[in-house]
């Protein structure tokens, strides 16, 4: 087969017209989900079952489907009762754009709790013990001790995370939404070229990925600054 | 040169061997057989519908007896030069692609698109000329099939007209009863089969005219033949010509849709 290096050249910025929409997507979802996170976080950690119990569902339902399957359901299912479409909350789920950011919130804020879960459990129990030998109340202890350790623990997998939304917004292009993805499957489907196209796309998102994991390097050194590497203590 | 003699040779023998059996000449005709409503089995395993209905029609003016062959879509062309049958009448929209094999007969059925919406809404979109008013789709979103005939149609005539793309048509009629679309356009006869004449339907008409410009939908469904055969060809379309002026093609249409499928 034979390349076609002038589609590429023609339909990336093409395809880079919809880059703001994916970055819409993208960084909405990331704010809000961190905050859910939190929340679901207080909650699996607050010790009392019944709120417990209602985040740990959260986290077992979005964590347990696939996040195509939880926007199909947000998006066409939920319109289905008339309840819903009589609500206040209708304006939103009317448009495909406050589906998508609700199906990704829902999705992020489930897996971004465990990570900072995983954080918090991993604060030295003796920096705990200082903090109360040090007569630091139980909310302080939290906010001073195991919030800044957690979110250092916690940062290579929230990088990671954050990857994987950036990827997941790709589907919002199977509800109409003309993101990058949306404009490359439609230049597809006139160009019959899915070779150049996609690969084009895949380039695209990987110049995203090497930006965002840059930007998180940088920002985990910044929170390690007073950590010494290992073994020049 | 040599070819071309023999080729002329085996094409006259042909054309008196048809003049030969004229007068009970048997046309084998290659149908799906369970393309419903165009061509399919009835509970008493009947052939009817619209194409069943052009077949008999042409048969009786070129005066000719019928043998349909039930033949599965993908391999209809292969058959018909493998001349398993002597004419496809099988919804085969005429295209590019497809004349480079095989002759068609003029269109017996249009290529069409109509927009649909909500019926109580009574949308002016076209002026009486059939015409598309682009002031009065401000504020309509359209939902079209991503790279489809309409999504061009809609491209060249109303490009500041709000539309989003579908992967599916079923995912088209979901919006639209959810109210966030506010039109399509679609093929009617498949939107009258799946969605207006069924219950979800309820409420949504169409509020266009058909639309049948051949630039952007194409010249329609024709019958196919055997290349090299201007003689069949002239009586088929002759037959055609006849079953349109006289109506009957509305009347084969109307068997099954409310509105005619031929202009």
């Amino acid at each position: 087969m034979i390349f076609d290096f002038e589609l590429i050249a023609d339909s990336i910025p093409k395809m880079l017209m919809g880059i703001g929409l994916t970055f819409q997507l993208l960084f909405l979802s990331a704010i809000l989900g961190l905050i859910l996170a939190v929340l679901l976080l207080l909650m699996r950690i607050s010790g009392k079952w019944y709120l417990s119990w209602p985040a740990q569902v959260h986290i077992y339902i979005f964590r347990g489907t696939p996040i195509l399957v939880q926007i199909f359901i947000i998006y066409y299912g939920l319109p289905q009762f008339e309840f819903i479409r009589d609500s206040i909350f209708w304006p939103i789920l009317r448009e495909p754009f406050g589906c998508a950011i609700l199906a990704l919130t829902l999705n992020t804020g489930a897996y971004v709790s465990e990570i900072l879960r995983g954080g918090v459990l991993g604060v030295d129990r003796g920096v705990l013990e200082a903090g109360a030998a040090l007569g630091l109340s139980v909310r302080q202890k939290f906010i001073y001790l195991t919030v800044p350790i957690a979110a250092r623990l916690s940062l290579p997998a929230y990088s990671n995370d954050f990857i994987s939304l950036m990827k997941a917004t790709s589907l919002a292009s199977t509800i109409t939404l003309v993101d990058m993805t949306g404009i490359a499957r439609t230049i597809v489907s006139q160009t019959f070229a899915p070779y150049e196209i996609f690969i084009s796309l895949a380039i695209i998102y990987m110049i995203l990925t090497w930006v965002f994991q840059k930007t998180f390097g940088r920002i985990e050194k910044y929170l390690s600054r007073y950590v010494k590497p290992e073994g020049l203590a | 040169m040599k070819l071309n003699m023999i080729k002329a040779m085996a094409l006259g023998a042909c054309a008196f061997l048809t003049v030969g059996t004229a007068s009970a000449e048997t046309l084998r005709v290659g149908m799906e057989c369970t393309y419903a409503p165009f061509n399919y089995r009835t509970a008493d395993g009947e052939l009817a519908g619209y194409d069943v209905d052009v077949a008999k029609g042409v048969a009786e003016i070129i005066g000719a007896d019928l043998e349909f062959v039930c033949q599965e879509w993908s391999g209809m062309i292969p058959a018909l030069l493998a001349n398993k049958f002597d004419l496809v009448v099988a919804s085969m929209s005429i295209t590019e692609q497809r004349l480079e094999k095989i002759d068609f007969s003029i269109p017996y059925r249009d290529s069409i698109g109509r927009i649909i919406g909500k019926s109580s809404k009574d949308y002016k979109l076209f002026d009486e000329t059939g015409v598309a008013i682009p002031e009065n789709f401000s504020g309509l979103r359209v939902g079209l099939e991503r790279a489809s005939t309409y999504a061009n149609w809609f491209e060249a005539k109303l490009p500041e007209a709000d539309v989003v793309f579908y992967d599916s048509s079923e995912a088209q009629y979901l919006d639209l009863r959810n109210g966030r679309v506010d039109l399509i356009m679609t093929n009617p006869m498949k939107a009258y089969l799946r969605f207006l004449s069924k219950d979800e339907g309820d409420g949504y008409g169409f509020a266009s005219p058909a639309i049948d410009e051949v630039k952007y939908f194409g010249t329609g469904v024709g019958i196919g033949l055997l290349q090299g055969q201007p003689e069949l060809k002239k009586r088929l379309d002759d037959a055609l010509t006849q079953l349109i002026k006289t109506d009957k093609l509305t009347e084969y249409s109307l068997k099954i849709f409310p509105f005619p499928i031929y202009n």
